[in-house]
This record gives C-alpha cells, sequence and structure tokens, in this order.
C-alpha cells in the first residue's frame, strides 16, 4: 500500500500545505511587527489576535497601525506573490518553456505604460483617481499580453516564439514609457514609484481585491491541474489523449491574464518571482501541477513575505523598493537558470 | 497470423490535403484503402514526405480529412469525440518532455488521462496498470527519476509504457526506434510485436526496412501519398519496389521466409529521371 503514488502526493500534498501556512503565518505576524514604529512579536502577535477576533480597537496605538497599515500591506504581499508564482507556473506549462514569466510575456511593461499613462498624462477612469492607475495598468498588462500571444501564435506557436515576441512587445512598450517619462519629467516621482515596485501604501480596499480576484483565479487553475500535465506532452499529444487543447489553453491564457495582470496593477513591477518561484516549487515537489501548482503558491507568499520584510527593515527608517531588490536577486538566479537549462534550447 | 479476424481499422477512400482551404497544395494522400484486423503489426514504408505521418494522424482525428471515412473498432471517427478516441487508439510520441522535472511514473500515469473519472486523482485501478505497465517495460526502478535524466533506450522503454496503460485496441508509434541503436531498436519492435500479440492493432511507420520486414505481419508501402503495396513483407519487398519508392538499388536476400534488404546505392539521377513513383491509379483494397 505504501508503494500507491496518489497515497505519497496526498501525503506531500499535505506537507505543502501545512508547512506553507505555518511559515506564513509566522511571516504575517513578523510582517505586521516591523515597520517604522517598533512592536514585539509578541506584541504584534497578540494585537493580530485582539484585531481578528473583535476588531481594531480605536484606542490601542498598535492595532490601529496593524490594522490600518500592516495589515492590508502583509495580505496583498501574499496575494501578489501567490498570484505571480501561479500565473508564472500556468505560463510555463501552457506555453511549454519554462523560461517564461509574467514579466517575459510583456504583462509587466504593458503594467508599466499603463500606470505611466494614467499619472503622467493624467488619463482617469470612471471619475476615479484612486482606482485609475491600477485599472490603467491591468488594462495594459492584459492588451501586452494579447498581443504578445497573438504575435508568437502568428510565427508558429513554438514556445521560443513567446519568448521573442514578449521581448519584442516588452522593449517597444518600454520605449513607449521611457517618451511618457521624458516629456513629463516633471512628475515623475509618482510613476517611479510605482514602476520600483512597492507595497507602501496598499489599502483595505485595494488589497481586498487583489486577494479575492487572486485566489478566485488560482482556485480555477487549481481545479485544472491535472490537465497542466497532459499540455506538456504538446498540444497533439494533448489532443490524442482526449483533451480540447484549443479551448483550453484559450480559457486559461485568458485567466492567466487576469492573474498576472491584476498582481502588478496596485503595486507595480516586481520581476523575477514568476520565473523563479515555479522553478523552486518543481526542484522541491516535481513536476506534477497537483502539487506544483500548491508548492508554487507556497512557496511564491512566503518568499514574497520575506523580501518584503528585508525591504522595510534593511534601512530604517526609510524603505527600499521591493520590485527593484528582488531583481537584484533574480537576476543572477536567472542566469543560473539560463545556463542549465539553455543548453536544451536553440535559441 | 491475426488472433481474430475483427476489423479493427477500416480507412477508406482517404484523401487529405493540408492547403485544402486555400486549394494551394496538392493532396498528401490519395484515395488511401485500408483493412487492419485485430492482432496485427502493420509497418509503414516510404521516402520522407510521402505522407507516412499524415495517414497516422488521419486514424485518430488529429488531422481531419477532406474526403473518405476512418472506422476504428467499427465506429466512425467522425462520430467520436476526442476522448473516446484515446480509450481506444494510443499513439507514442517521438520523444518526452524533459524540461518540467516530471518523473517517470507521473509520465507513464499521464496515457490514464482519458479513463480518470475524478477532478485530480487517479482511482485504484489507474495506479495498478501504471504499475504493471513498469513492471512490464521495465522501468520499475526508474520510477523517481525525472524524464530528463533517462538515457535514450530508457525514454522508448517509457513511451511504450506510458502507451499500454492507455490500454488501446490501436497503437500508433511513429518512428519509434529512430534515435536507438541496434539493440534497443530490436527491443522496441519485439516489444509492439509482443504488444499486438496480445490482441493490439499495432501500426509503426519507420524508415528502417529491415526491422520492418523482420516484424511486421504487413506491411504498407506509400509513395506520394498513395499506396503502392500492401501484404506480407516476404511477398511485396522486392528489388523493383525499393528501387521505385527510394530512389535506391538494392539486394534482396531471402532466407528461411525473411526477407532481408541490402542497399547497394542511389539510382542514377541521370537515367531515372524520367521514371518517378508510378502509384496505382485507384490504390489498393486489402485484407
Amino acid at each position: 500500500m505504501e508503494d500507491n503514488k496518489v497515497n505519497r502526493a496526498k501525503y506531500k500534498l499535505a506537507l505543502i500545505l501545512g508547512l506553507g501556512s505555518v511559515s506564513l503565518v509566522l511571516l504575517f505576524i513578523l510582517s505586521v511587527s516591523t515597520g517604522v514604529m517598533d512592536i514585539s512579536f509578541q506584541d504584534a502577535m497578540e494585537s493580530t489576535w485582539n484585531i481578528i477576533l473583535r476588531g481594531a480597537d480605536e484606542n490601542d496605538k498598535y492595532e490601529l497601525v496593524i490594522y490600518n497599515l500592516r495589515m492590508p500591506r502583509a495580505l496583498s504581499v501574499i496575494a501578489v506573490g501567490v498570484g505571480l508564482s501561479v500565473a508564472g507556473c500556468v505560463m510555463q506549462a501552457l506555453i511549454r518553456n519554462p523560461l517564461v514569466d509574467p514579466y517575459i510575456t510583456g504583462v509587466s511593461s504593458g503594467a508599466a505604460l499603463g500606470a505611466t499613462m494614467a499619472t503622467l498624462a493624467g488619463i482617469s477612469l470612471f471619475g476615479s483617481s484612486d482606482f485609475s492607475l491600477p485599472i490603467m495598468a491591468f488594462v495594459g498588462a492584459s492588451l501586452a499580453f494579447f498581443v504578445t500571444m497573438a504575435l508568437a501564435e502568428a510565427a508558429g506557436g513554438r514556445p521560443i516564439s513567446y519568448v521573442l515576441g514578449g521581448t519584442i512587445i516588452g522593449i517597444a512598450l518600454s520605449s513607449g514609457t521611457t517618451l511618457l517619462m521624458y516629456f513629463n519629467s516633471d512628475q515623475l516621482h509618482g510613476v517611479l514609484f510605482w514602476l520600483f515596485g512597492s507595497f507602501a501604501y496598499m489599502s483595505w480596499t485595494s488589497a481586498l481585491i487583489v486577494l479575492s480576484v487572486v485566489m478566485a483565479l488560482t482556485g480555477v487553475m487549481l481545479l485544472y491541474a491535472k490537465e497542466f500535465n497532459v499540455v506538456l506532452l504538446g498540444d497533439e499529444q494533448a489532443k490524442q489523449l482526449g483533451m480540447n487543447v484549443r479551448r483550453f489553453k484559450t480559457m486559461m491564457f485568458l485567466l492567466v491574464s487576469a492573474l498576472a495582470s491584476v498582481s502588478v496593477a496596485f503595486t507595480g513591477v516586481i520581476g523575477f518571482v514568476g520565473l523563479i518561484v515555479p522553478h523552486l516549487a518543481r526542484m522541491i515537489v516535481g513536476g506534477d501541477h497537483r502539487l506544483l501548482l500548491p508548492a508554487s503558491m507556497m512557496l511564491g507568499a512566503n518568499v514574497l513575505l520575506v523580501a518584503d520584510i528585508v525591504c522595510k527593515t534593511a534601512v530604517e527608517p526609510s524603505e527600499l523598493p521591493i520590485g527593484a531588490i528582488i531583481s537584484v536577486i533574480g537576476a543572477p538566479f536567472f542566469g543560473y537558470l539560463m545556463i542549465k537549462l539553455g543548453k536544451e534550447y536553440v535559441m | 497470423m491475426s488472433c481474430e479476424d475483427e476489423l479493427v481499422v477500416r480507412v477508406d477512400n482517404l484523401s487529405f490535403s493540408y492547403g485544402a482551404k486555400r486549394n494551394l497544395c496538392p493532396k498528401t494522400l490519395k484515395s488511401i484503402n485500408i483493412n487492419a484486423h485485430k492482432g496485427q503489426l502493420i509497418g509503414i514504408m516510404g521516402p520522407n514526405g510521402c505522407g507516412k505521418t499524415t495517414f497516422m494522424r488521419c486514424i485518430n482525428k488529429v488531422l481531419k480529412p477532406q474526403e473518405g471515412a476512418v472506422y476504428i473498432d467499427g465506429k466512425d471517427i467522425d462520430k467520436l469525440k476526442m476522448m473516446e478516441i484515446a480509450k481506444i487508439c494510443a499513439n507514442i510520441p517521438a520523444d518526452v518532455p524533459d524540461d518540467f522535472h516530471l518523473s517517470v511514473e507521473e509520465f507513464v500515469a499521464l496515457g490514464r488521462y482519458p479513463y480518470i473519472t475524478g477532478i485530480w486523482w487517479e482511482g485504484e485501478k489507474d495506479e495498478r496498470l501504471v504499475r504493471e505497465a513498469m513492471a512490464a517495460y521495465q522501468v520499475t526502478h526508474l520510477r523517481d527519476r525525472k524524464l530528463g535524466e533517462l538515457s535514450s533506450g530508457e525514454k522508448a522503454r517509457v513511451l511504450l509504457a506510458k502507451g499500454a496503460v492507455q490500454q488501446p485496441k490501436i497503437l500508433l508509434a511513429d518512428e519509434p526506434s529512430a534515435h536507438l541503436d541496434l539493440k534497443f531498436k530490436l527491443q522496441v519492435m519485439q516489444a509492439l510485436k509482443d504488444l499486438s500479440r496480445q490482441g493490439v492493432t499495432v501500426i509503426t511507420a519507420s524508415h528502417d526496412i529491415n526491422l520492418v520486414t523482420k516484424y511486421c505481419d504487413l506491411v504498407i508501402v506509400i509513395s506520394a501519398g498513395q499506396i503502392l503495396s500492401y501484404g506480407p513483407p516476404a511477398e511485396i519487398i522486392n528489388e523493383e519496389i525499393i528501387r521505385q519508392v527510394y530512389d535506391v538499388e538494392v539486394t534482396i536476400i531471402r532466407e528461411g521466409g525473411e526477407v532481408y534488404v541490402i542497399p547497394l546505392r542511389p539510382v542514377d539521377p541521370e537515367r531515372s529521371k524520367d521514371e518517378g513513383p508510378r502509384p496505382c491509379e485507384k490504390g489498393i483494397i486489402a485484407d
């Protein structure tokens, strides 16, 4: 009976979710305890517990800070960590190229151009300036992703086509962003802040939007975990195993585009998470998406939470931009992956 | 020769063309008629680009022919869903996806995909079949290895195991031994032969004429999208047909009912310019 593959997989899954959740809870409390105001781990734990039980006490300084500033921040870090990692994992499977992520498929540059247009060109939607930036970023990200996909499909839809397509679209959109910034150099600060990526000003509303969209989309993708395994075999093989590949891929591309876009819309460009986390997860649990997707979720949330804590504490009282920090660590790792995997790709 | 006389594949006047809509390309397959029975091992021969792979893709509805019909297990594939076809017809892909850390066991289990009734996990029966197939193809000890770490011979056995767990009535194998050394080529062909003796109708395309003649019950010779000849290898393989199809001069040795083809040299292009392949007028119907 111990030879049973499914039982072994279920045991691993329980381990991934168990360990991941425990460490997530600990990191969450560590996260709400760090910041400009010093709060000890113990106090943070107590205050968080109280807030969960009866809401924030308006006379308690700790609880106010934690509830108003740090909880929405930590929650959105978790949501974005999950969103980017799952999006990366799903894109890698759909495109059958382990070197793609939301960054490489044009999503991030599209979001950047959208955000820059919202801030610098003053384009606002639905009359609300609060949400015009994330909405524009979301629109830009989705459009960039679709143009990349269309370009790659037109070029034959081979795994490499998507990387080339994404690179071209990325360069074009980044140039657009640069031009906009060049002609509006007096108001750069707001947009630079977004481009660096930061969780500093996440409100409860924004956090809940990101969290609920990410959880809903991730949930749908988890339902199709075994289909992602089949997709790895290639379109023709998947078709021969009875899958409606075309319909599945179209649906998943739509969902993953929304997932990646919402993950960058509020908090800015955070690269490499979507690339590195699925790889780390694959090294730990292997390639079966029934384990890989949950592992990517857990790892993504944990990694980004650690990175955010580092950004908050490294140069107190000021903050480091998380997108830049992740990229500084991520670039050498990406180089390593390219060398390791690149030999199998004729670029 | 065949276990029973049950007709498993019937290809009826099949024609296929890749650019049919725009009327650009000539037909890749022209008026193909084939009957294949239960337990037969059938080899397809023909030069590169003659339509071997296209023909095999038409059998499991990956491609939709413009004319004619294909019946598998007595049913018109046009009326079957892909999932239903997957339970009748399996195929051996040319290679494994080795960049994604899938283990041998996870890969073999993918062959059970059409049968999984739950949302996520394989059932008890699926697991048992996967274990049995891994044992039968001697890959049990590789169970937890990643596909990328396997040798070509191991990959070939893993691919066969994945085909077997699909419990097909028809197995399609396009160039299953292309990258293998002699020993593994023989092992793969023997494995296909064994499967056919268990009642699976195996259709395999190969450039290795001697392997085809040695193992296959029947040989289909395709040239320029038409069937030139169909029958037992000892009857249809001769110097003339090889020269006609491959433009190569060969010597044929016949010994104990077996045929051995020894290639000599390409046909002199000056002399054979006008000859080219001469396909039959209407294709051959053969049982």
